[in-house]
């Protein structure tokens, strides 16, 4: 049955939790990391990479350089291998690992913002195609027509950026859309411009740094000095604009998260490690760059290197952040990292979480320990692994009973916190003021919750000796 | 049949009618399975080329060198459907894809390793050297592709079936429509990919190649187009006698809405053996080979809505109850249509712009 309804949502109906869990050892999150980090440097030096290709050759068919034109065309085939190849699998790979680790929060992106995804398809097929079309038509057609097609290209693979960097962005700073779940309000969130600056600085950067690499295959260092020039330059500016937009972005994260990146909690030092490496990365590549522009000929294969693996430091690290400063959130102050809604946590206080995880709860005899070891998967299995990634066996090992029901009472008790809105701060629950600022809080019954305590004590290595032994 | 397997709808509204998205799901569909057949069909021709006697080189290098953009477009025009299953039917097809979720993450390694395989082939062929080894290799991991697409798609439309496959993965095989399905999709493909063949080594012919490659060439695709079509036929009557009771029943009450598909399908199917059967020199032929690739595409598109048809009937009782809430977005949906008429408008200028435009003697070219 359809319905048409004026309401843009209706939060509550359906849980996050009720899908089946993919058991991975190495953790769910990782493995979406591993896939997402390698797709972005791909895409974004795809959109620089194009953009940079294409003045190349404006400048060579102006000047009637051959060494620039031969720049291009040697880049093009690895813009090919890289776009249309792997940027290509690897966006498909997104799709599909989210998909499989986070499939509650994969409908709930998608039921808002397929259009916007779409629209992003058009871009691609235009990007794909002037992208086989480019390399494929070296020595076919006139001059001007080539510079058409790859400026097309480096119009669509912008665009394509533009429109992804709205969705992206929505998932930390959801802004005006908790309120109105309008889609434009979503895709125009806080850090939606500063991530385009940022994002956008980063595209000139890794097209720098690869097309020099590029560069110095040229023989002739006469020839070679102008191009290294010219790309350090595209370098610092991509630096530079990265940087700015950098500083903005972090200007309007909410407090919260802003207090955790800068240390405000002595025991979560990674996220701030993250942030210096960050910063220290882009000043280093700076220093690189900068002697690059200012003496072309001594930069040579190693500053080379350097700086493309400075740019990936810097590239990765910010992403690492980003991903780091989402947590407890997959949607900020939407959704939990475990596809529980905010909403749904009186809910779920009240029925258990286990009313409506059907595989989690799957199999599971009609013991205490099965029903924890169902609590566990439909709650905690999103992040912590029983042996891998964050195992949970190892952060039990050594916590006592009562220590173990202080900790499950806290994250409960933040629940509710979450629920009643304790710590909202500016429209955005203050996640630095809880005990657990990264973990989504506990909800269920009473009942599940000793459950979970009795379920995460077998797990001791103590207990599993007395089992040994009394077996 | 646990219903209780079936995760709760999503709570979000769908953004825009369900008969939009389920036109623009099949619309996509259908552009994404022409690549498909090319690559899958193609590869498996350019493996099975040392039959084409005189013509196998041609044979082999035609679909390499096809595949090297036929892949990307196959992959392109794949994320539309994606995107609009996941709309509509996400909570079917999350789970299926979480069931046997290392083939379908695997699904992302073999066509990496086949698009780079291509690759190799493509400057080996162009170097003189073999390739025949490589394209083994493309072709058994496009194979396994295949394979692990009609898994997910049997898996997400049978939530019956979700139990069993989650106590043991390797019973996401044990379907019964499985083999006649996985068939079904890799002779279309070789018929297509047949028929792409002949009616290249027709027009090389026509513009002056070499007419001896071209006819072997042209002979070995109506071939294979030919035994897939004529396999193809039996298999159809296989996957359909094969499909759930309840199923079949349904789709055959269903009146012209799904026997109209189905029978022009079968139709096409059946004019495709004669017109194939009738080609003794496809050079000559021309027409007819012409008419070959028409039916092929013919009946790849009412196959396709038959397919979605199926679809709706296997997921009619877990969805009996489903109460879908609609809000569409006019704007961001404007957005969409008017991005992808400029983009499809952009990407036919210039490639017509490309085609057309050829430096006069003694002109630079770019």
């Amino acid at each position: 049955m359809v319905r048409f309804s004026q309401r843009l949502i209706t939060v509550g109906k359906g849980d996050g939790v009720d899908y089946p869990i993919w058991n991975l050892a190495m953790g769910g999150g990782v493995l979406i990391g591993i896939v997402a980090i390698t797709h972005v440097i791909v895409s974004h030096f795809a959109v620089g990479g194009g953009f940079a290709i294409a003045v190349i050759e404006t400048l060579a068919v102006r000047r009637g350089n051959p060494a620039w034109r031969a720049l291009a065309k040697r880049s093009s085939l690895m813009l090919i291998l890289v776009s249309t190849v792997f940027g290509a699998i690897s966006g498909v790979g997104i799709w599909v690992t989210i998909g499989l680790v986070q499939p509650a929060a994969t409908s709930a992106l998608i039921h808002n913002y397929v259009w916007g995804w779409a629209a992003e398809w058009g871009f691609f097929i235009l990007e794909v195609v002037t992208a086989l079309l480019y390399y494929a038509t070296w020595d076919k057609v006139r001059p001007r027509t080539h510079l058409v097609i790859i400026w097309l290209y480096a119009f669509a693979a912008y665009m394509s950026l533009v429109i992804i960097q709205g969705i992206l962005s929505f998932m930390l700073t959801p802004g005006r859309w908790l309120e109105t779940h309008s889609f434009w309000d979503g895709i125009f969130n806080p850090s939606y411009l500063p991530g385009i600056v940022l994002r956008t600085g980063i595209c000139l950067f890794l097209a720098g740094a690869y097309l020099t690499l590029a560069a110095l295959r040229e023989h002739d260092r006469l020839a070679r000095a102008p191009m290294v020039r010219l790309l350090a330059w595209f370098q610092v500016a991509g630096i530079l604009l990265a940087y700015g937009g950098y500083r903005w972005w972090e200007h309007v994260l909410p407090e919260s998260v802003r207090a955790i990146f800068l240390g405000g909690k002595a025991l979560l030092p990674a996220l701030a490690a993250t942030r210096h490496l960050a910063l220290w990365a882009l000043a280093a590549y700076l220093l690189v760059a900068l002697f690059a522009a200012l003496a072309p000929r001594s930069h040579m294969w190693p500053t080379a290197v350097a700086a493309m693996l400075a740019a990936c430091v810097f590239f990765g690290a910010y992403e690492r952040l980003r991903e780091g400063a989402r947590k407890p959130f997959v949607i900020r102050d939407f959704m939990f990292s475990n596809g529980i809604l905010v909403s749904d946590i009186g809910k779920l206080d009240e029925h258990g979480v286990l009313a409506t995880a059907v595989w989690a709860a799957r199999g599971s005899a009609a013991s205490q320990e099965a029903m924890g070891r169902a609590v566990f998967r439909a709650e905690c299995a999103a992040c912590h692994t029983i042996d891998g990634y964050l195992s949970i066996r190892k952060l039990v090992a050594p916590v006592d009973p009562d220590m173990l029901n202080g900790i499950l009472g806290t994250l409960r008790e933040e629940g509710k916190e979450y629920a009643r809105g304790t710590y909202t701060h500016q429209g955005h629950v203050a996640t630095d003021k809880l005990d657990y600022p990264l973990m989504p809080p506990l909800v269920g019954t009473a009942a599940e919750q000793e459950a979970l305590a009795v379920y995460l004590l077998t797990l001791q290595p103590s207990h599993i000796a007395e089992a040994s032994h009394a077996q | 049949m646990p219903n209780s397997l079936i995760p709760a709808l999503d709570p979000a509204p769908l953004p825009g009618p369900p008969w939009l998205f389920q036109v623009l799901w099949v619309l996509t569909f259908f552009i994404h399975i022409v690549f498909v057949n090319t690559v899958l069909g193609g590869t498996l021709l350019a493996a099975l080329a040392g039959l084409a006697g005189e013509g196998r080189r041609e044979t082999r290098t035609l679909f390499v060198e096809v595949n090297s953009w036929a892949i990307s477009l196959a992959i392109t025009f794949g994320i539309a459907p994606l995107l609009f299953i996941q709309v509509v039917l996400g909570r079917f097809f999350y789970t299926a894809t979480i069931l046997v979720a290392w083939a379908w993450l695997g699904m992302l390694v073999l066509l990496t390793v086949a698009y780079y395989l291509n690759y190799v082939a493509k400057f080996r062929l162009r170097a003189g050297k073999g390739a025949g080894a490589v394209v083994a290799v493309e072709a058994a991991c496009f194979l396994a592709i295949a394979a692990i697409q009609v898994t997910v798609n049997l898996l997400h439309l049978q939530p019956g079936r979700w139990a069993v496959v989650a106590d043991h993965v390797w019973a996401a095989l044990s379907d019964r429509t499985f083999a006649p399905r996985y068939l079904h999709f890799v002779f279309a493909a070789v018929a297509m990919a047949g028929a792409l063949a002949a009616w290249v080594a027709v027009r090389r012919a026509a513009h002056g190649g070499d007419a001896g490659a071209c006819r072997a060439m042209a002979r070995f695709g109506i071939r294979a187009a030919l035994v897939a079509t004529l396999l193809q036929l039996a298999d159809g009557f296989w996957l359909l006698l094969a499909l759930p009771e309840e199923v079949l029943r349904s789709f055959m009450r269903a009146g012209a809405a799904t026997m109209a598909p189905l029978g022009v399908g079968v139709m096409a199917g059946v004019l495709l053996l004669v017109v194939l059967a009738g080609i003794s020199d496809p050079l000559a032929q021309s027409t007819r080979v012409r008419r070959v690739a028409e039916l092929v595409v013919v009946a790849m598109a009412v196959m396709v809505v038959t397919r979605h048809q199926l679809r709706d009937f296997y997921l009619a009782a877990a969805r009996a109850g489903e109460q879908v809430t609609v809000a569409p977005q006019l704007g961001p949906l404007a957005l969409f249509l008017g991005v992808f008429v400029l983009c499809i408008g952009l990407t036919i200028w210039v490639l017509v712009r490309a085609a057309k435009d050829r430096p006069a003697p003694g002109e630079r070219a770019a």
